[in-house]
């Protein structure tokens, strides 16, 4: 709750422990404040440092609304810039992504360096002996920081360092992923597909894990799958290992480790990996790296299936990046992860196990995105405006590392993502 | 040459009707064994092994987005999509065995109350067969193939 405002907004009224009122999706005031509070003070996901590899590589993104380049200066450091000239405030970069040696803003000729130091003006004279060029760089987010190549902004100067907010079970989680790689590092570079549609942010939030609905979207591919290789898709099943989980601040995931590990279609992946040339070779390159354990472990589990508050989403062989827009409308941005380090084949199966479902001509993810468009027409019913999340919730169960969890159908992660929203949106803004 | 040229015509209007009506089978019978079919993202050309596409496949990955989209369960075809499209700017280059072809095509699209337009350029490298051409290579480059794209759940 603002101070002052006439009408604060009860979040306590929208979000119940089972449900979640529809206003949150749709209104106006709250995706104002959800652009001040979410994405004006904690965590963004900005982009992977794999992206701009040499000096000069820039890439466009967001923060909330306010466009910003994430470039590679000279020195070899990755920066992240507000997308706007200091001196009349046009914007400096018009592409989304290239290699240059500085920014120069074309209204007036001022020039920037890559990380952001204005370097000159033309005919300087005029500004006078006391101008301080220093005082005109670039402005930066308060906080940039890192996670094995997932590089984080914060508009705030105070709050939780980016190790809070990524918890350690969803650091484990990012680990999965990485240390598929023998040098444990994912690349990001093989461009982007991307999506549009009608409706809020967080419906893309809540469906990134979402182990209900695959056995009902996704017919079309799962029954597609099941007739052409003979196999049973089983994992979405009601009765299934698989687990929904809060990994904290927001943080969720499909967790199929031990639906993975208890699979013998998993474990017989280690054996059919290791029958092309190009397999073992990853294999042993894996082993020697990681040690035989954590590299079966790894290959068995294959990858994370995530998301980070607010924005991010690690899963299978992507990192997809959600960019709200309004209340009627959110891009996302899915981009292909690479492994560094690995055969070039591996990386091949990669792009075309992406392809096969995660491209708007694809197999599977414009039935999720139809979906997003119906949710929006319905959301317009207002005579009983609740959205249910209410699946699981008798039976979730703490674990060990302190994460809840519930069957991999059950809404536990939905639940822990709007418990963790409202907490953003009710928190006092200091000053 | 007009002889050709109005061969590959026919042989493209026909490809155009059968994405049109959505008769898959029919379309995908077009294609040569083996076949390529893509539709590159971001840029017109790359090495599709180290980018990703909106569409990168081999006969058998064409014929599972074929059966997929035959199936009737895909959603974001529920209800279809009405399409008609124009092919033209055909450029042919007859290289004997294989004639290399080039084609605007726009595609007219309503779905839901919404009409849209795809265009873009094509590139075909057709086999003669009996009378007419079977498809060894078809690449579809969008206009907006660098643009976030709502729906595009049908043949392009």
């Amino acid at each position: 709750m603002t101070q002052g405002d006439a009408h604060p907004i009860d979040y306590d009224a929208l979000v119940k422990p089972d449900a979640v009122h529809g206003a949150c999706y749709i209104r106006p005031d709250i995706f104002a404040e959800e652009l001040k509070r979410i994405y004006g003070r904690g965590w963004v996901f900005i982009g992977h440092q794999s992206e701009i590899p040499d000096a000069g590589d820039y890439v466009r993104k967001w923060i909330g609304l306010q466009p910003v380049l994430f470039a590679r200066d000279k020195a070899g450091k990755y920066n992240v810039l507000f997308n706007r000239c200091m001196h009349r405030g046009a914007s400096i970069c018009q592409n989304e992504r290239g290699n240059v040696g500085g920014f120069r803003c074309e209204y007036h000729g001022w020039f920037y360096r890559l990380d952001g130091a204005l370097q000159a003006m033309p005919y300087p004279d005029a500004y006078g002996s006391d101008f301080d060029k220093t005082q005109y760089n670039l402005r930066k987010p308060a906080r940039v920081d890192e996670y094995r190549g997932f590089v984080f902004a914060s508009l705030s100067a105070k709050g939780i360092a980016l190790t809070e907010h990524i918890s350690g079970p969803a650091r484990q989680q990012l680990d999965y992923a990485c240390d598929l790689s023998p040098d444990g590092e994912l690349i990001v570079r093989s461009g982007a597909t991307k999506l549009a549609y009608n409706g809020n942010w967080k419906l893309q939030m809540e469906n990134s894990i979402d182990g209900y609905h695959p056995n009902f979207t996704h017919q079309s591919y799962i029954g597609t799958f099941e007739r052409t290789t003979g196999m049973k898709f089983d994992m979405f099943n009601g009765d299934s290992s698989v687990q929904s989980r809060d990994l904290g601040m927001g943080a969720t995931n499909i967790d199929s480790r031990r639906y993975s590990l208890e699979n013998p279609h998993a474990r017989a992946r280690l054996q059919s990996l290791q029958k092309s040339s190009w397999g073992k070779k990853y294999y042993d390159d894996l082993v020697k790296a990681h040690g035989k354990e954590r590299a079966e472990e790894v290959l068995i589990i294959n990858g994370t299936h995530m998301n980070v508050f607010p924005n991010l989403v690690v899963l299978a062989q992507q990192v997809r990046t959600i960019q709200p827009v309004s209340t009627e409308r959110t891009e996302v941005y899915l981009r292909p992860s690479l492994l560094k380090g690995v055969p070039d084949e591996v990386n091949m199966h990669r792009l075309r196990a992406y392809e096969s479902f995660y491209t708007t001509a694809g197999g599977g993810i414009h039935d999720d995105v139809e979906m997003f468009n119906r949710v929006h027409e319905g959301l317009r019913c207002n005579e009983d405006p609740w959205l249910i999340f209410r699946r699981g919730l008798h039976r979730e169960q703490v674990d060990n590392d302190g994460t809840i969890f519930g069957q991999g159908t059950d809404e536990t992660a939905q639940r822990a993502m709007w418990r963790h929203w409202k907490s953003v949106m009710q928190q006092e803004l200091e000053g | 040459m007009s002889g050709l040229r109005e061969k590959v015509e026919n042989f493209l209007y026909r490809e155009a009707r059968l994405m049109d009506e959505n008769r898959f089978i029919e379309w995908f019978e077009l294609f040569a064994d083996p076949c390529l079919y893509w539709v590159p993202a971001n840029e017109e050309d790359y090495d599709p092994n180290t980018h990703v596409s909106l569409f990168y496949g081999d006969r058998r990955i064409v014929n599972n987005h074929v059966l997929r989209l035959q199936e009737g369960k895909a959603f974001a075809q529920e209800p279809r999509s009405r399409m008609r499209r124009v092919v033209s700017n055909i450029e042919i280059e007859d290289g004997g065995e294989e004639v290399s072809v080039h084609a605007n095509f726009i595609i007219n699209e309503i779905r839901k109350h919404e009409q849209r337009y795809h265009t873009g350029r094509a590139h075909y490298k057709l086999v003669p067969e009996q009378d007419e051409f079977r498809i060894r290579y078809k690449k579809a480059v969008l206009v907006s193939l660098d643009e976030a794209q709502d729906n595009m759940t049908f043949l392009i």
